[in-house]
């Protein structure tokens, strides 16, 4: 299970930074960065930078993302913002827009 | 040893209390209250006035600040209007306080090894006032825990040869040493906490009874009598000159022991 | 220690949160927070955790170090192991011997002196 876990009902104003695995179903509005893997649950709404080493959307994100690794859109996710990830995957019914720089 | 005094469950004393020995307070004190020894007041007590000893127990009401040399302990039904202060503070579910509330940095410097001739457990003043020290004349401080179940007595005398000495000690003086949290203040309310401390220094020091911490902390029975007892065991660095032994004549330059 | 309608969100021990944290659940923190903490759930400070700020939610569990005020609908404990500096205010608060705290209890309750005594 994740180290960090943002439930559905809270709502953070700030910056999360960490050294483990950070899931968040709730709402954040700063800043996201930490060493391991990030999850946006489906009822998150991130607006937020985030970095990663990797990324799985599932619900909203507004800000630019950075994964060592992969960053992925699941359906039903929403990214706008830029991608800069070795690889990426955008699945059948995610929305993004921004561009990707797949250089790292 | 000291004595400790009563004051019954019908008895009103207007005035300030001071001295040394430990105090039973089942009636209403109006007044300050200054002892050397431990404090404790029954559920039906009520004190209008500070309290200063060196372990306070509390299970009735208190208008005034509490100052614990040791430790203050608020049993379930307390009710304590003041200020406490003590290196260790225990308030109880069920207790009731208001006012400020300050635990010391570090419990050191506990070092009344003459001055508290007798400190009575926390958790149970009220049912046993005098019974412990005659008891146990080694043990000052009989925790009635369920440990001493599994000790009732046996390995007392003979194995403690320096405990006589330790009589003197403070027996909680050698529980805030340990980090874990002391046995004897949550009495009331948490008994798995004090096992874990008691086994630790029943398993440093196998004749221990469970109710010595005093000598437990420090040493394991290995103190030369002579030595005075001290939270830490500190030998004073030896002299530049080698020391001479006791029955030298002459040329004495300095002896040390 | 939350309800099972509660969700429980995690600050992790290696996580440290700069900001306002707020909403519904409960909240165990086992890293660090800097900032207010606002729920409408438990919340626990976990023994390592550390939070900067102030704490207010139904009950509170604290384990670890808290300084700031604390407020609570239900009951603030006081671990051994803590760490409080500042003011509690809950219906009930306790303290495990141990804990070092600089704290100023609230607590509102009455002493009865019984019949015979002159009110101050």
């Amino acid at each position: 299970m994740a180290g960090t876990v943002i439930g559905a009902g809270l709502t953070i104003e700030g910056d999360i930074s960490g050294e483990e695995e950070i899931v968040i179903n709730g709402i954040l509005r700063g800043r996201l960065t930490t060493t391991d893997a990030v999850t946006v649950g489906g009822s998150a709404v991130v607006g937020a930078d985030i970095t990663g080493a990797s990324l799985s959307v599932a619900g909203q994100v507004t800000g630019d993302v950075t994964a060592t690794e992969r960053v992925d859109i699941q359906a039903g996710g929403k990214l706008v913002g830029d991608i800069k990830a070795a690889r990426f995957t955008i699945a059948d019914g995610a929305s993004f827009k921004g561009n990707v720089d797949m250089e790292v | 040893m000291a004595e400790t005094s009563v004051i019954g469950a019908g008895t009103v004393v207007s005035g300030h209390i001071r001295g040394e020995g430990s105090l039973e307070i089942l009636g209403r004190v109006e007044g300050d209250i200054s002892v050397t020894g431990s404090v404790a007041i029954g559920p039906a007590g009520r004190v209008r006035g500070n309290v200063s000893a060196s372990q306070l127990t509390v299970a009735g009401q208190v208008q005034g600040d509490l100052h614990g040399s040791l430790a203050v302990l608020l049993e379930p039904g307390a009710r304590v209007a003041g200020d406490i202060s003590a290196p260790r503070v225990g308030i109880a579910p069920g207790a009731l306080a208001r006012g400020h509330v300050q635990t010391d940095a570090e419990p050191a410097a506990l070092a009344r090894p003459a001055a508290q001739p007798f400190v009575r457990p926390a958790p149970q003043p009220v049912a046993r006032p005098a019974q412990q020290p005659a008891v146990r004349p080694q043990q000052p401080a009989v925790r009635p825990d369920p440990q001493p179940a599994a000790r009732p007595a046996v390995p007392q005398p003979a194995a403690r040869p320096a405990a006589p000495l330790r009589a003197n000690v403070p027996p909680p003086k050698a529980e805030p040493i340990p980090p874990a949290p002391l046995a004897s203040p949550p009495a009331p309310k948490a008994p798995p906490p004090r096992p874990e401390l008691r086994s630790d220094l029943r398993k440093a020091d196998a004749p221990k009874l469970a109710p010595a911490p005093a000598t437990s902390g420090p040493g394991s029975g290995e103190f030369a009598p002579v030595r005075p007892l001290k939270p830490e065991p500190r030998r004073p660095p030896p002299p530049v000159v080698p020391v001479i032994r006791k029955g030298t004549k002459a040329k004495k330059k300095k002896s040390h022991d | 220690m939350p309800r099972h309608s509660q969700e429980i969100s995690v600050v992790g021990a290696s996580t440290r949160v700069t900001g306002r944290v707020s909403g519904t659940g409960a909240l165990r923190i086992e890293g660090t927070v800097k900032g207010d903490i606002n729920v409408n759930g438990d919340a626990e400070i976990a023994e390592g955790g550390s939070v900067e700020g102030n704490l207010s939610g139904e009950a509170l569990d604290i384990g670890g170090s808290l300084l700031g005020d604390a407020r609570a609908s239900g009951t603030i404990a006081v671990r051994s192991g803590a760490k409080v500096r500042g003011e509690l205010r809950g219906a009930e608060v306790s303290i495990e011997a141990g804990a070092r705290v600089s704290v100023r209890l609230d607590t509102e309750f009455e002493l009865d002196f019984g019949p015979t005594q002159r009110r101050r």
